[in-house]
């Protein structure tokens, strides 16, 4: 079957300005400005079938929403092709813009001071949604979101989760085709997150709907999404499954153990001893295990610790997004050394 | 799998006559949605107009202080100028109904990055940046200047029938555009420039030159209110059409074409500003 999304060798440089000090360099800055190139995305290819669920992951300033810009249309690349539904975003947007829908967590696209039913209606209006599709969409969304809670309030009004929710659905109203989320979790409490993921699980096995989605949250990724793009400094690191990824990455894992006696790093590993684990002290009493959770079983260590030693308190840290990139980065800088 | 599922290209578009229709519906819908918004705020909307009401009759009382001293101006009779003041105020309030979006524009779509958003949506660009806001106070100055106009046409003896009421829905969009036109080029520096120049209030001012006949002004000042900065072409030369003028009537009929010329050449640079803003993410 034919790629839905299509995106060859992507690439956008920024120019940026650099200026210069004072008063005479502001004034040499007019006459010959200095520019200077930042290859934010750097030849990106990836084909996505219709239907899948796709995480773009990445650290802060990787070039995640830039490549979400270029595809949803808002960005021009600098060099590259990228086609979705036999559309080019960023040339046919009057065209394209019918079929996806667009979700960035930091801002909202509903009118601030309307109550939400009046959003959506205008958005019915500008999407030529009709009466019998607009009444099937708000009953899913009342369904899945409860959004109905929320019609008649303005938008200003509700909290961050709630103006989420609402997004969600002004986004899905002319049923398209794609949805594009930018770091649709962020700021939003467990409870709130865990509902965002529920709906998109929905959209996209129940109503077959393409979803690209950018975030921090590892817990995102690993609910949704089964197929990763890491990306990093611009460039594709790591594009594969989920599962993949873990056997690649492992399961890192660190355990802080706070002592109420005090122990020397070698004891702690003579205590774990024919397990890889790595002990490193921190401060008096208090120690880092780092271990990989698939070779290791936590509650053994947790078993071998209690057995020996007074500990006072545990705490076990997944790695965060940052760390899984910083260890695929640093992996397929291995590789290509 | 349908063929369309994977491929868009195939779905059939509006024709030039349908997007019209439905670009003005879409109009309608935003033009309700501000009305219901400036309700929203009930207290806010009384004082407004109560604001607006007051400043009308503060607007009339200084026009016939004005005039009550002044007799003539440069072979112009008093009720001839205030015929051309009145007239003036037409197109502006059209302008200043749909433009508050434009003195917003740099800081609130480029700086605060409204702008993706406006891109996301299958509406055209300026279209959906003017329809966002309204300015009410527009209808306003409409509404005084076809009450000043009446009562100058009538002390004039002119009568206004079929065909100068045609001229006068011709002529006053058409000077509108003209300032919407100069209004659009000088926003649409913001693509190019983040930081506001500050360009648009001092332009703004000489719109006033453009409320009394230019005769008035040396010759180099009505070059300039001509060619350059054709406010001339928002009031004096319309309106001296209804007041049967033969030396600038005729000049009047070219108001349209002054006004379709600048404010196409404003589209132009605006799509240019769009395709550089696309281009730099700025």
């Amino acid at each position: 079957m034919e790629a839905l999304i299509k995106v060859r060798d992507l690439t956008k440089d920024y120019r940026l300005t650099r200026k210069r000090e004072g008063v005479t360099g502001g004034l040499v800055d007019l006459v010959r400005p200095r520019h200077e190139l930042l290859r934010a995305v750097e030849s990106v290819s990836f084909d996505i079938p219709a239907g899948q669920m796709v995480g773009y992951i990445g650290a802060n300033g990787a070039g995640k929403s830039t490549t979400i810009k270029m595809l949803t249309g808002i960005l021009t690349p600098t060099s590259g092709t990228v086609t979705v539904g036999g559309l080019v975003p960023w040339k046919q947007r009057l065209q394209y813009t019918r079929h996806i829908g667009v979700v960035f967590g930091q801002r909202t696209q509903l009118w601030w001071d309307l109550a939400v039913v009046e959003s959506f209606r205008l958005l019915k209006k500008i999407y030529e949604v009709d009466d019998a599709t607009y009444e099937r969409q708000m009953k899913l969304f009342d369904e899945l979101l409860e959004v109905g809670k929320y019609l008649h309030q303005p938008v200003r009004k509700l909290s961050l989760g709630q103006r989420m929710r609402c997004d969600l659905a002004a986004a899905l109203l002319h049923r398209p085709r794609v949805l594009f989320l930018d770091e649709p979790t962020i700021g939003l409490d467990v409870l709130a997150k865990e509902n965002v993921r529920i709906f998109l699980r929905e959209i996209c096995e129940g109503e077959g709907v393409t979803v690209i989605l950018t975030t921090h949250d590892l817990g995102d990724i690993e609910q949704l999404c089964k197929r990763v793009i890491i990306i990093d400094k611009g460039r594709v690191h790591f594009d594969g499954k989920l599962d993949d990824l873990r056997r690649r990455v492992g399961r890192q894992v660190r355990m802080t153990v706070e002592l109420r006696d005090s122990a020397t790093s070698g004891e702690l590993a003579s205590i774990t001893a024919g397990l890889p684990v790595v002990w490193e002290e921190i401060e008096g009493l208090r120690h880092h295990a780092e271990f990989n959770r698939v070779e290791v079983p936590g509650a053994e260590v947790i078993k071998r610790l209690v057995n020996e030693l007074r500990v006072s308190d545990l705490h076990m840290a997944e790695p965060g997004i940052d760390e899984v990139v910083r260890e695929i980065y640093r992996q397929s800088g291995r590789e290509a050394s | 799998m349908k063929e369309n599922e994977t491929n868009w290209s195939q779905i059939p578009q509006k024709g030039p006559v349908g997007r019209t229709v439905w670009q003005a519906g879409i109009f309608a819908a935003y033009f309700t949605q501000f009305i219901k918004m400036r309700l929203a705020y009930r207290m806010d909307f009384f004082v407004d107009t109560l604001a607006v009401s007051f400043s009308m009759v503060i607007q009339l009382a200084v026009l016939s202080t004005l005039f009550s001293k002044v007799k003539a101006l440069d072979g112009w009779s008093f009720e001839q100028v205030l015929f051309i003041y009145a007239f003036s105020l037409l197109p502006l309030g059209l302008f200043n109904l749909v433009s508050v979006n434009l003195y917003r524009f740099s800081d609130q779509y480029i700086i605060q990055g409204k702008f993706d958003r406006v891109l996301l949506r299958p509406v055209g660009t300026l279209a959906q940046v003017i329809f966002e806001s309204f300015n009410v106070s527009g209808l306003n100055e409409i509404l005084l200047g076809i009450v000043v106009m009446t009562y100058a046409g009538m002390k004039l003896g002119l009568d206004f029938g079929v065909q100068e009421l045609l001229a006068l829905a011709i002529l006053a969009p058409s000077a509108s555009l003209v300032y919407m036109g100069v209004f659009l080029t000088i926003t649409s520096v913001s693509f190019w420039h983040e930081d506001r120049m500050g360009l648009a209030p001092p332009v703004y001012n000489i719109i006033r030159f453009s409320r009394y006949p230019i005769t008035i002004y040396s010759l180099p000042v009505r070059i300039f209110l001509t060619f350059v900065l054709p406010f001339a072409w928002v009031a004096f030369f319309p309106a001296t059409w209804f007041l049967g003028s033969e030396e600038f009537g005729r000049l009047a009929l070219l108001t349209p074409l002054v006004g379709l010329v600048v404010f196409g050449g404003s589209l132009l640079i605006w799509q240019r500003g769009v395709r550089n803003y696309a281009s730099t993410g700025s």
